[in-house]
């Protein structure tokens, strides 16, 4: 049996879901296939559906829900007299509020330390907005001119260890190494100009422990022809 | 199900904490359909409060024999929209008059809400213009199938029309958004 534009559309969900009949399934299926008007529109309506039921929920705004109990259970009774003040005092009952109570002392203490004030001797003057400024102020100096000094004697230090480490490098240099091809002496004239003064006396006091080295076997040996 | 009906008959006898667990557990559906069929954040949110008025002031009439209390809540929900659709009809513009799909759209979409525009995917967006074009009847009908996932025999008892009839409604329904968003230029994967 040949189906028509209008069967196809008629049946389009009964298809969809699989509601047809075997037959009609394959009669469906023959005629979209052939037809350029029914393909793409069963695509289309197979990727609407689809789609539809991918489709999350949308999330109600949060204050929809209290309006809703606002508007059928009435506005709730607010607590008049003590229990009101056991209401408000039950709120600070939680764990919530002690930590944020507790970073706030931290902060407190921690910036009028960083002020300056005196723990040992408290005045009341000392928190007054201008002196708390001052003190600040000169916390603040003064924490730059440490930290400035602090950095010059890093400086200072770092210098004397390269210093250091520069010598003992020249010192235990590997004899493998070949040393520089020396300049061609001419007769009448003088070595080249003594760029590196202290390496060569470097390596004179390097060879100094090697030639005492050398005397003292020298003396084990003259010692032995001797008889 | 069962729970619900229990909540209700908590609710009957006085109880506040029973409705408040109603409440929570049916407002996001609620909404859901509201702002499906209006396209509007505050429209869907001042309904679904009338919805729940609605229900809290005829709980005593909802009977667990005829069906689920969410598939009542619906049809609570779809007669109050109706009833908003007839209500409003006079204050919209018709289609006839309205430009292009897009400008439509790009007013829609400057007229929301910033959470709502979060909300809606280009997916949802695209869904939410090609609903607004449905007739109510078809509307609904898509709404109730496709995006709530309702059966067929609770789409039957909430529109209270015959089976035939509401198949034919989703069908016609789901050809009509295609060939909607096929004007849109969206083609749906």
């Amino acid at each position: 049996m040949n189906w028509t534009c209008e069967q196809i559309e008629a049946r389009l969900s009964e298809y969809l879901e699989g509601a047809l009949a075997p037959a009609d399934q394959q009669a469906f299926a023959a005629h979209v296939q052939q037809c350029p008007q029914c393909a793409p529109l069963v695509s289309t309506v197979q990727g609407l559906v689809s789609g539809l039921h991918g489709l999350p929920p949308l999330a109600e705004p949060p204050r929809l829900v209290y309006a809703i109990l606002d508007k059928t259970l009435g506005p709730r009774q607010t607590a008049r007299g003590w229990r009101a003040a056991l209401a408000f005092l039950r709120g600070f009952a939680t764990m919530r509020f002690a930590y944020g109570a507790l970073s706030v002392t931290a902060t407190v203490i921690v910036l009028l330390t960083a002020s300056g004030f005196n723990w040992k001797h408290p005045r009341a003057a000392d928190l007054h907005p201008v002196n708390l400024y001052r003190a600040a102020n000169r916390q603040g100096h003064l924490i730059y001119a440490r930290g400035a000094k602090f950095v010059s004697d890093l400086r200072v230090v770092y210098e004397i260890q390269s210093r250091l480490s520069q010598d003992s490098g020249i010192r235990t240099a590997p004899e493998s190494t070949p040393p520089p091809p020396a300049p061609e002496k001419q007769p009448g004239m003088t070595n080249a100009p003594r760029q590196n003064g202290p390496r060569q006396q470097n390596r004179a006091n390097g060879i100094r422990p090697e030639l005492s080295v050398l005397a003292s076997d020298l003396a084990v040996l003259c010692n032995r022809r001797l008889p | 199900m069962e729970q619900d009906a229990q909540l209700v008959q908590q609710c009957l006898q006085g109880n506040g904490s029973a409705w408040e667990e109603l409440v929570h557990r049916h407002t996001r559906r609620v909404y859901n359909i509201c702002y499906r069929f209006t396209g509007n954040g505050t429209e869907a949110e001042d309904l679904a409060q009338e919805v729940f008025l609605r229900v809290y002031r005829t709980l005593g009439s909802y009977r667990s024999a005829h069906g689920g209390f969410a598939t009542w809540m619906t049809s609570v929900t779809r007669n109050l929209l109706i009833d908003h659709y007839r209500r409003t009809k006079r204050d919209r513009v018709t289609d006839s008059l309205e430009d292009a799909i897009t400008v439509v759209e790009s007013k829609e979409s400057s007229a929301r809400r910033p959470d709502e525009q979060a909300l809606l995917s280009e997916l949802g967006r695209q869904v939410q213009a090609a609903l607004k074009k449905l007739s109510p009847e078809l509307r609904e009908a898509v709404i109730l199938r496709d995006l709530q996932q309702l059966e067929y025999a609770e789409i039957q008892q909430v529109l209270q029309v015959p089976e035939g009839t509401v198949k034919s409604r989703i069908n016609r329904g789901r050809i009509e958004m295609a060939r909607i968003l096929q004007q849109m230029g969206v083609r749906p994967s």
